[in-house]
């Protein structure tokens, strides 16, 4: 059985936490960036996507901190997410690789 | 400070189970009011007294909560098992829709004589269009989206196959309407709507049980149960016609009641059988079968109120159905707790 592709909200959340560890909110707006703003999480769909991250083993929490009365829960990768994420990246860089060549684009055209 | 908002925002997290709501809820909220609060606190004592959950927040929690209880990997037992029946349905009734898909398509292919080396297709046998306001072309195009929607939903393009089934039922919703608004239909006509409710529209919006955490269907036996099923009922059916023997043969309310209590009953050495692993999900499914059958059944005896004989014939399928579905339905109930745990969830607390 093949595994299941990985969603794009997924590779972002994942990718949001490739430098360290990141609290909800911090990965939404992380994610916004990475995407240049492509991709909007809202909070159900972030949670959504980190339960199914945690039950998957590529996610797990870090550390809680106190921020005005609120407790606020950090994430982390797991050794497993941070293959997937580099087997996903590699997937994705392939894909972009075999475009640019049958669009006929060099590095700098593709670029600009 | 954030009184009012927080307030709101933990509403509409009830949309979602319990069991979520006390692994996430605390979580979702400081998440939720991160992104609202600007650190003045000014400005945060009015949002958080005036702001609601915008409505794009609110479908977001309402999407989950759907995808949780008709549920997929981390769910608990309960939500896993009916989410799995739920599946199971709708694969079943797609399956009935595509193949009397595939018997319009047989018909007409043959009615214009495709199939050369078979005798003609007696004139009262090619299949016809209830007429109305949409050409004849719409009835046969919905009738073959049925086939595209089911193996799609196979295939595992479960969007595609809820788009195509949402537009494939719209021109029977416009015929009842104009039917009841122009008073085609002499008296409000229930066997037509219930038909639209419980075999067009229910198998639509459980479509939504096709979500990226739910196990996807077996490809290979769902794809051969199209053909399968075609031999085994429409097939018998055309034979019984073409000999001028159908009088006999139930509506398609009967059929299908039959069809399920059959299935119920070759199922039941399974679900007796302790041993049977994942026979409950099976069981469940023929039980949410039963219902729509039974309940379609009873809905359209409405439209033979006249006929004292064919109201007993619907009773009687509908005592068949009962029967047959009270042999699987300890195996049902015992389903949603016995179903295999899907993957385990690795608790983030």
């Amino acid at each position: 059985m093949t595994a299941k592709p990985m969603t794009g909200q997924a590779f972002f959340v994942l990718t949001a936490l490739a430098d360290g560890p990141r609290h909800g909110y911090g990965i939404v707006r992380e994610v916004a960036e990475l995407s240049q703003g492509r991709v909007e999480l809202k909070i159900g769909g972030l949670y959504g996507v980190l339960d199914r991250l945690a039950v998957e083993g590529k996610i797990e929490p870090d550390r809680e901190e106190a921020h005005d009365g609120r407790l606020r829960r950090y994430y982390r990768l797991t050794q497993d997410g941070r293959r997937a994420l580099a087997e996903e990246a590699e997937i994705r860089a392939a894909t972009a690789r075999l475009v640019r060549t049958r669009l006929g684009l060099t590095g700098a055209q593709a670029t600009g | 400070m954030s009184g009012n908002l927080e307030r709101r925002y933990r509403r509409v997290l009830r949309l979602l189970p319990v069991w979520y709501r006390d692994k996430w809820e605390e979580d979702m909220v400081a998440a939720f009011l991160d992104s609202w609060l600007t650190g003045d606190p000014e400005d945060d004592k009015a949002i958080g007294e005036f702001c609601r959950p915008g409505w794009g927040e609110v479908a977001s929690v309402a999407g989950l909560a759907a995808r949780l209880y008709l549920g997929g990997a981390g769910a608990p037992r309960r939500y896993f098992a009916w989410g799995q029946a739920i599946r199971g349905a709708v694969l079943a009734i797609t399956l009935v829709q595509a193949t009397r898909g595939l018997d319009v398509l047989v018909r007409t292919a043959w009615g214009r004589h495709l199939f050369g080396w078979l005798p003609a297709l007696p004139a009262r046998m090619v299949p016809g269009t209830p007429g109305g306001i949409l050409p004849p072309i719409v009835w046969y195009l919905v009738a073959y989206a049925w086939i595209v929607t089911f193996v799609m939903l196979v295939l595992r393009h479960y969007r595609v196959a809820q788009v195509i089934a949402a537009l494939a039922i719209l021109p029977d919703l416009l015929f009842l309407l104009h039917g009841q608004f122009t008073g085609r239909f002499l008296a409000p006509s229930v066997g037509p709507w219930a038909f639209w409710v419980l075999i067009n529209l229910a198998p639509v919006l459980a479509m939504t049980a096709f979500h990226q955490d739910a196990p996807p269907p077996a490809r290979w036996p769902w794809m051969l149960a199209l053909p399968a099923n075609y031999l085994l009922v429409p097939v018998p059916l055309l034979a019984l016609e073409a000999t001028g023997n159908s009088a006999w043969v139930p509506d398609f309310s009967g059929l299908y009641c039959l069809l399920v209590a059959l299935v119920c009953l070759a199922h039941v050495p399974r679900a007796w059988s302790r041993q049977a692993a994942g026979s409950g999900v099976w069981s469940l499914t023929l039980a949410l079968l039963a219902a729509d059958a039974g309940a379609y059944r009873l809905f359209s005896i409405a439209d033979y109120l006249h006929d004292p004989h064919l109201i007993g014939v619907s009773l009687a399928e509908l005592v068949i159905l009962v029967i047959a579905v009270a042999l699987v339905a300890p195996d049902a109930a015992r389903a949603q707790a016995a179903t295999p745990a899907p993957a385990p969830a690795s608790s983030p607390r």
